[in-house]
């Protein structure tokens, strides 16, 4: 049950349900706004009926040529309403958008050890492209799963022909 | 932020030079980039870049002035290279000279006419200053030589802002029909090519209240090609405006056979319903009457196929429900509204969300039927409160029928809470015996919400009884959940509010630091920690939040013009509105409003310097807090919805009276310069108005907040307000009397000044008896009213901070600055020698009056701490991974309040001691 629409600036005022979860970041006021100024499309929040934000989903499109893609720069449900498959439908919505603007695939990063984010998101037809090494720093640095999933226009699925070997941070663009 | 520019025009050389300065700049060594740049400038003194570079590096030394000057001379030479004028932006920027940005770029594109580049930060300069003119002018200049989509729209979204901003209804016809026209030629012209330059066409029909037009462009091959998403959906909002209900109901169900949970469908579909209901149309594909919309739901219900089962239907049906009783009663149709809520818990209560959907439907349920069938929901699926369930699934399902029981049910008396709570606690204990607790970092386990629901009843039965045991017994619980869910922040934002029930914001603070809240939660949440740890009495953490708040506060308000720059830069324009009304509410944000005052108030507690001036008050401040984070277990009736409205009235006035005070303490700081009495006049007359403000806001809001007000566990506590102006000690006078007395000292009115300090004394000692009287009142449970009494000492505690200091400012006064050391008795005269003698006498009777409260301080009661919870841990024979840490946290937390505040009356003692003149006395 759920209203999807763009992601606003005074939700960041009630967002906490949501940003309270460990492993989701609350970044510096910018880091919002300048999603919010410059994919707006990609920044979109599901709402329950008593107005309650259940999760937001924030993305961008950038790369050159055959690298033109979409990526999710954070997808994050609350724990009170997670397995009613928002997820899924705010990744939907990032695709379709991706495909609109004639992306190649969608990425995403992901902790190696975040296992249900890994299968939901191989359930949603992506594989895993590549391990990042010592992606996420803390203690320990953790390693992330580059993972994707091709758009449309690559018609031979290109993209998402998995590397044999991890890549290091600093290779990543 | 980096300020490197990226284009650099002088070949390099220049641009390999100023690097360094640019990599320490970058790193904060402001002070080596100063260095660094003061090298090159040896080598080529009048290179303009470096010499911005030096100013920007100055500035950020905190050498303004130096900075400034070079900045001056830079201006007259009217540099037009990018380098130079990015460094002067951001010394500028930093400095918050907004309009020299505007003028070193009007200078520099006179003289390189043609550069885009120049021309589009002569634009962004416009923006940051707020002046939507010159950004259409600038804007429209660029695009005379550089025809590009991007400035043609920026001169439309400047058009669209005046007409925004200015209130003459013809000029803001003529702005909007102007703006309209500019695109109307564009999209003829087919060059039209982006997404959100068809946004701004549709915002600017909507501020004309065109709506067919709109319709009509949504309609157009244009707009598909532009924006993505459903033709539909966007038409609706249009068609309601139009009220064109028909084609809204045909869509909407369109929109729904494909989409079932989609509440943003829904509602307009219900819209129509109940505006078709009254035309009458009978037309068969339209819904217009209760029994056809209630087929059409049944449909979608059946139309779910097995695998899934979709809440948007059932809720639909409730939602139904709701609207139709607003104008009779929907039983014949749709049976019980008691019926269909527990219908819908038992399809959906092993989700977590079952019972937060149930919520607002839960009321439509007339008081006494929910309350006589209560057990309804309880029993709906098998269960009963004493069920064991065995699996996870199943103890969700025993939550979800526990906690909608608990909402309809009336609210419980002491022993029925605290029964409920120790039932409640075992089934928490026995899934952790069980081991049906299995330790997450990042998923709550079902099993915590029994701990929650306790918790809750816990706190009933303690408000009914005064007490603080069973506080102590939900702190003990909730610490246990945290040790096996450490990710609950349900748990976490539980025991801060308890353990601020319980008076110890240090033990509070153990578990806040774990939300880990930063940025903009600093503001939302910022009630339920920071604004309170000073009236807690922990003034030195109480600064450390305080200052994080302000750190983020100012940073906000640079950053945000920021913002709205990159708006323009991408295009958004209607991020662009967004942007800036999000920049103004955060910049008249209450709680930062308050917290600054409480931040110079407390900062003269922990040491007598001098604070400056409160920046202005807004005239509207904005509440910002998140008040829905705590979930509320009440039945409806027993909901508070003024709480937000009222706190925020309370939190205003307590604004304005701390306003007064502080700026009176500041305007007697100003008035102790060393002046002549003609310059100082204007000063004390303001002094006098705002303690005239402060002694009459004070007689208001003692009328208006002298009143009991409940305590809530999901919402902020009773206003500071409410302690202030109830207390027995005279604030109002013991304030405005040493204030007054300072301003007549300033004046040299001897007569007056005396006659004053005379009236001080007195009140300082009434108000020293009193405060050990409203401290000692109703100690029948140390726990309990520990809170009130630490509230009521931080008040005083302010009080003595406050004085402390404008006695030091009398001594500054009746002290001539070179004797000031020595304590010689200079020439001084009868008058003078009289005054001194009066404000040592001031002095030493608030010497004694900290020294009687440090008395009381050695006296402070401590918890009486006792609980159960381990005999029950030990008959289930459970060994959790840890001891309990509520007994130690609430006693180390105490200890350090009172030896903070023992610390803080000494230095004030030794402070008041060095200050007395008449050696005599």
């Amino acid at each position: 049950m759920t209203t999807l629409r763009p992601f606003t600036c005074e939700d960041m005022l009630r967002f906490n349900n949501v940003n309270l979860d460990p492993l989701t970041e609350t970044y510096g006021l910018s880091f919002y706004t300048q999603y919010l100024a410059h994919w707006p499309e990609y920044f979109q929040v599901v709402e329950s009926p008593s107005g309650e934000i259940m999760g937001y989903i924030m993305g961008k499109a950038e790369g050159h040529g055959e690298n033109w893609h979409g990526h999710v720069t954070a997808l994050t449900v609350s724990p009170d309403y997670r397995r009613l498959g928002l997820a899924a439908t705010l990744m939907n919505l990032l695709e379709e958008v991706s495909e609109k603007k004639k992306a190649y695939l969608v990425d995403l990063f992901v902790r190696v050890s975040n296992k249900v984010a890994i299968n939901m998101y191989k359930n949603l037809g992506y594989i895993v492209y590549r391990t990042v090494l010592e992606y996420y720093s803390g203690d320990p640095d953790e390693d992330a799963y580059d993972m994707r999933k091709a758009c449309s226009r690559d018609i031979n699925k290109q993209s998402v022909i998995p590397l044999s070997h991890p890549v290091r941070t600093e290779d990543v663009d | 932020m980096a300020l490197r520019s990226q284009h650099v025009h002088d070949g390099g050389v220049v641009e390999r030079r100023l690097r360094p300065v640019y990599d320490w700049l970058d790193n904060g060594y402001n002070k080596k980039a100063l260095q660094e740049a003061e090298k090159v400038l040896k080598k080529s003194p009048s290179l303009q870049a470096a010499r911005a570079l030096k100013a920007l590096a100055l500035y950020r030394l905190g050498r303004a002035q130096e900075a400034g000057a070079v900045l001056d001379a830079l201006v007259e030479e009217k540099p037009s290279d990018d380098t130079t004028l990015q460094a002067m932006t951001m010394s500028f920027r930093e400095s918050q000279q907004l309009h020299k940005v505007c003028t070193i770029y009007e200078n520099a594109v006179k003289i390189d006419t043609t550069n885009e580049e120049l021309h589009s930060h002569l634009f962004m300069s416009y923006v940051r200053v707020g002046d939507f003119r010159s950004q259409q002018r600038a804007a429209m200049a660029i695009y005379k030589f550089a025809p590009k989509n991007p400035y043609y729209f920026w001169a439309v979204m400047s058009i669209v802002l005046q007409a925004k901003e200015t209130e003459d209804t013809t000029k803001r016809n003529i702005l909007l029909t102007l703006a309209q026209r500019m695109i109307d030629n564009f999209i003829s012209e087919n060059r039209m090519e982006a997404e959100q330059e068809a946004r701004l066409y549709i915002m600017i029909l909507e501020l004309q209240e065109k709506w067919e037009d709109i319709i009509k462009f949504i309609e157009s091959p244009l707009y598909g090609q532009l924006i993505p998403g459903s033709i539909s959906q966007a038409c609706i909002p249009y068609l309601k405006k139009l009220g064109r209900w028909k084609k809204v109901n045909i869509l909407c169900k369109e929109l729904l056979y494909d989409n079932l949970d989609r509440w943003d469908y829904y509602m307009p579909y219900f819209d129509s319903v109940f505006h078709l209901m009254k035309e009458n149309s009978n037309e068969e594909n339209i819904d217009d009457t209760a029994e056809k919309c209630h087929e059409f739901i049944c449909q979608l219900v059946e139309s779910m196929s097995s695998g899934r089962t979709l809440r948007g239907p059932y809720l639909a049906r409730l939602e139904l429900w709701k609207r139709l009783s607003v104008e009779g009663d929907p039983t014949a149709l749709l049976g019980s509204a008691l019926a269909l809520c527990v219908q819908y818990l038992r399809v959906f209560a092993s989700k977590p969300c079952a019972v937060p959907d149930l919520k607002v439907y839960l009321a439509m349920i007339p008081q006494e039927e929910r309350e006589a069938n209560c057990r309804d929901f309880l029993t709906c699926l098998g269960f009963d409160e004493n069920s064991e369930p065995e699996t996870m699934d199943d103890i969700q399902r025993h939550i979800s029928c526990l906690t909608a029981w608990r909402l309809t049910a009336p609210r419980p008396g002491t022993t029925d809470a605290l029964q409920l709570a120790a039932t409640l606690r075992r089934h928490y204990l026995r899934s952790l015996e069980k081991n049906m607790i299995k330790y997450s970092t990042t998923e709550f386990c079902s099993a915590d919400s029994y701990a929650i629901l306790a918790a809750h009843h816990y706190f009933y039965a303690a408000t009914e009884q005064k007490s603080s045991k069973p506080i102590l017994e939900a702190l003990c619980l909730l610490e246990l959940v945290l040790l096996y869910s450490p990710a609950n922040y349900h748990v976490k934002l539980l025991l801060v509010q308890l353990y601020h029930l319980l008076g110890n914001a240090l033990a509070a603070d153990s578990i806040y630091r774990r939300l880990e809240l930063k940025h903009i939660q600093l503001v939302s949440l910022g009630w339920l920690h920071t604004a309170r740890a000073d009236a807690a009495c922990v003034p030195t953490r109480a600064l450390q939040l305080l200052a994080d708040l302000r750190a983020f506060h100012t940073h906000h308000a640079k950053d945000s013009i920021e913002h709205m720059t990159y708006a323009y830069k991408f295009g958004t324009f209607e991020k662009v509105v967004e942007l800036r009304a999000w920049a103004a509410r955060l910049e008249a944000c209450a709680l930062c409003a308050v917290s600054a005052r409480r931040r110079d108030l407390l900062a003269l507690l922990a040491a007598p310097a001098p604070p400056a001036p409160p920046a202005p008050l807004h005239a509207a401040h904005t509440d910002n807090r998140d008040l829905n984070i705590i979930v509320n277990w009440e039945p409806p009736e027993l909901q508070d919805p003024d709480l937000r409205s009222r706190t925020f009235d309370q939190d205003m006035a307590y604004l304005r009276l701390t306003d007064a005070l502080l700026s009176s303490v500041t305007l007697c700081t100003e008035l102790a310069e060393n002046k002549p009495i003609e310059e100082k006049m204007q000063h004390y007359e303001q002094l006098r108005t705002c303690v005239d403000t402060f002694s009459e806001a004070m007689e208001k809001c003692t009328e208006k907040y002298c009143v009991y007000e409940k305590i809530t566990i999901s919402g902020p506590f009773p206003s500071r307000i409410i302690g202030f102006v109830s207390s027995p000690v005279p604030y109002r006078e013991l304030y405005s009397i040493t204030l007054r007395m300072i301003g007549e000292l300033s004046m040299n009115n001897t007569d007056k000044v005396h006659e004053l300090c005379d009236q001080v004394v007195a009140i300082i000692l009434i108000s020293s008896k009193l405060i050990v009287q409203e401290i000692r009142y109703g100690a029948e449970d140390n726990g309990w009213s520990m809170r009130d009494r630490l509230e009521s000492l931080s008040n005083y505690l302010q009080s003595i901070g406050v004085l402390t200091y404008l006695l030091g400012v009398c001594y500054e006064m009746i002290t001539p600055t070179n004797t000031k050391k020595s304590k010689k008795k200079a020439n001084r005269s009868v008058d003078q020698m009289q005054t001194i003698k009066l404000i040592d006498n001031i002095n030493v009777t608030l010497q004694q009056a900290i020294a009687s409260l440090e008395e009381l301080m050695d006296l402070w009661p401590d918890y009486d701490f006792s609980v159960d919870l381990e005999e029950e841990l030990t008959r289930m024979n459970i060994n959790p991974t840890a001891p309990s840490p509520v007994e130690n946290k609430l006693k180390l937390g105490l200890d350090k309040i009172i030896e903070d505040i023992q610390n803080i009356l000494k230095r004030k003692t030794a402070y008041l001691k060095g200050l007395i003149l008449n050696t005599n006395t």
